[in-house]
C-alpha cells in the first residue's frame, strides 16, 4: 500500500465514523446554526449592519464549528488505543495528518454550503453579489472561498487538535492556541466573500483569494514538515 | 544533590555585565531625553518613540530566535537549546508587552487613541497570544523531552505566521507611521542626531535582552538538572554521598 492510499483509507475511516456516529455533524450543525442566530441578536435590528456582518457571521460560526470538528476527529480515537495502532502503521505521520485533513475539509466544507445560504437569508444579504456580475458566477467564487478558506482552517485545526489530545484543559487550549495562527486565514476568507456579497466585486474577491490560497500552501508545508513532532505514540 | 543556590550565584563577569548594561541604559534614556532635538510635529513625544522603537524591534528579534532555537532542538535533541528557547520566548513576551505598553502611551497623544485595528497593532497583539499559547502548552507537559517538541513546533508555526499576520492585516487601512528606516536600505528620512540616538537606544535594548537571557539560561540549566535529579531519585535508590548532576 502506498502512501496516497494510506491518506484516502484514514480519510475514509474517519468519515464512515462520522456517518455511524454522527457526533460532529449534530454538534457543528445545529452549534453554527446558533451562533448565527446568536450573532444575529447582536448584531440588533439595524438590516445594513445585519447584510454587512452577515459574511463574517458566517465565518465566526465555521470558524467554532471547525474547532469542534478537528478535537473530534483526534477524540474518538483516543478510545481503545486506537491511536497508538493508528501511529503504530508503518506509513509516515504525514499520511494521518492528511487523512485526517481530508476528513475536516469535506465536512467543513459541507457544512459551508449549508450555511451560506441560511447566513444569507438569516441576515438579509444577496448572495448572488446583486451587481451586474451574473450571479452565478459570483456564487461559484464564493464557494471556492469557502472551500479555501475551510482547508487553511482545517491545515491549523487538525494539526493543533492532535498536538493538544493528550493534553489536560484541551478544550479550552485548542481555541486559544490556533485562533492566533489562523487570523490570516479568517481576515483573507471574511474580506473576500465580504467583496463578492456586498457588491460582486470579482477583482477584489480575486485578489483576497489568491492571498488566501497562498496562505493555504504555506500553512500545509509548515504542517506537514512539523507535524512528526506532534504526536507521540 | 544540586548546590542551586551555588551554581545561581552570578560570576564577577556577568555582574560587571549587567553593571556595563545599567550604566548605558540610563544613558540611552538621557540621549533621548535630554539631547534629542524636538520633533517638527511631535515636539517632545518624539522621546517615548527611542524606547518603543527600540523595545520592539527586540521583541520580535526575540520571538524569532525561539523558533530558531525550537528548531534546533527539534533537529539536535540537546535539552539545551531547549532552555536557550524558553528563555528567549520569555523575553520576547515580556518585551511584546513593553512594546504594547509602550505604543499606547505613545499613540494615546499622537494620534489621539490607545489602540486601532493597524498591521503593527494587530500583529503585536497576535504575538503576545501566540507567545501566551506557548507558554501555556509548556505548563501542560510533564515530560521534558514531549515538552521541548511541542514547544518548539508552536513556537515555529507562530513565527511563521507572523508574516502572513502582518501581510493581512497591512492591507487594513494603516493609522501608524510609515516606517522612517527601510530595511531594504532604500533611505532613512529621520535626523542623524534621532537616529543615532534610536540605535544607541536599540543596541542597549539587545545587551538588556541579552543580559536576561544568559541569567535565565543559567536559571534553566540549573532547573533542567533539578528535574533530571528528580527523576532519577524517582526510578532510582537515593544515591549515597555528594553526587553533582550536571546538564
Amino acid at each position: 500500500m502506498n502512501d496516497l492510499h494510506a491518506v484516502l483509507w484514514i480519510a475514509r475511516k474517519d468519515l464512515l465514523q462520522e456517518a455511524r456516529s454522527k457526533a460532529v455533524t449534530v454538534a457543528t450543525v445545529f452549534f453554527s446554526a446558533v451562533t448565527l442566530g446568536v450573532l444575529a441578536f447582536a448584531f440588533g435590528e439595524n438590516p445594513l449592519l445585519m447584510r454587512e456582518g452577515a459574511m463574517g457571521a458566517l465565518w465566526v460560526a465555521l470558524a467554532f464549528a471547525g474547532v469542534i470538528s478537528a478535537a473530534q476527529s483526534w477524540q474518538a480515537d483516543l478510545e481503545d488505543g486506537a491511536l497508538e495502532a493508528l501511529l503504530a502503521w508503518p506509513v509516515p505521520r504525514a499520511a494521518v495528518y492528511l487523512g485526517k485533513l481530508l476528513a475536516n475539509w469535506g465536512l467543513m466544507t459541507v457544512l459551508g454550503f449549508v450555511l451560506l445560504p441560511l447566513a444569507g437569508g438569516l441576515y438579509g444579504a444577496d448572495v448572488g453579489g446583486g451587481g451586474e456580475v451574473p450571479a452565478a458566477l459570483v456564487v461559484a467564487v464564493l464557494l471556492a472561498t469557502i472551500a479555501a478558506g475551510t482547508l487553511g482552517f482545517a491545515l491549523i485545526a487538525v494539526f493543533y487538535a492532535g498536538l493538544t489530545a493528550n493534553l489536560r484543559a484541551r478544550e479550552s487550549l485548542l481555541p486559544v492556541l490556533m485562533f492566533p495562527v489562523v487570523v490570516p486565514i479568517l481576515l483573507a476568507a471574511v474580506r473576500a466573500s465580504n467583496a463578492l456579497v456586498g457588491s460582486g466585486d470579482l477583482d477584489l474577491a480575486w485578489a483576497w483569494l489568491r492571498l488566501l490560497v497562498g496562505f493555504d500552501l504555506v500553512y500545509a508545508v509548515v504542517c506537514l514538515a512539523l507535524f512528526r513532532f506532534v504526536v507521540e505514540a | 544533590m544540586i548546590d542551586a543556590a551555588a551554581r545561581l550565584r552570578r560570576p564577577l563577569w556577568l555582574r560587571t555585565y549587567l553593571g556595563i548594561t545599567l550604566l548605558l541604559f540610563l544613558a540611552a534614556a538621557a540621549f533621548g531625553l535630554v539631547f534629542s532635538p524636538r520633533d517638527v510635529t511631535q515636539g517632545d513625544l518624539i522621546r517615548i518613540m527611542y524606547a518603543h522603537v527600540s523595545v520592539a524591534w527586540i521583541a520580535f528579534v526575540a520571538v524569532g530566535l525561539t523558533a530558531v532555537f525550537g528548531a534546533l532542538y527539534l533537529w539536535r535533541g540537546q535539552r539545551r537549546d531547549d532552555v536557550l528557547a524558553v528563555a528567549s520566548g520569555e523575553m520576547g513576551l515580556f518585551f511584546a508587552g513593553l512594546t504594547i505598553i509602550g505604543g499606547m502611551t505613545y499613540s494615546r497623544p499622537t494620534l489621539n487613541t490607545f489602540w486601532t485595528w493597524d498591521a503593527k497593532l494587530t500583529l503585536t497583539a497576535i504575538m503576545v497570544a501566540l507567545m501566551v499559547g506557548y507558554f501555556i502548552v509548556r505548563g501542560l507537559i510533564d515530560d521534558p523531552v514531549r515538552r521541548g517538541r511541542v514547544s518548539a513546533v508552536v513556537a515555529i508555526v507562530a513565527a511563521a505566521s507572523l508574516p502572513f499576520n502582518y501581510l493581512a492585516a497591512e492591507w487594513f487601512r494603516t493609522l501608524h507611521p510609515a516606517k522612517s528606516v527601510a530595511l531594504d536600505g532604500s533611505g532613512v528620512t529621520m535626523d542623524g542626531t534621532m537616529l543615532a540616538v534610536l540605535l544607541f537606544n536599540t543596541v542597549v535594548a539587545g545587551m538588556i535582552y541579552l543580559g536576561f537571557m544568559i541569567d535565565r539560561v543559567r536559571l534553566g540549566r540549573v532547573e533542567a538538572a533539578l528535574e533530571e535529579e528528580r527523576a532519577q531519585a524517582v526510578t532510582q535508590p537515593a544515591p549515597v554521598g555528594k553526587e553533582v548532576v550536571r546538564v
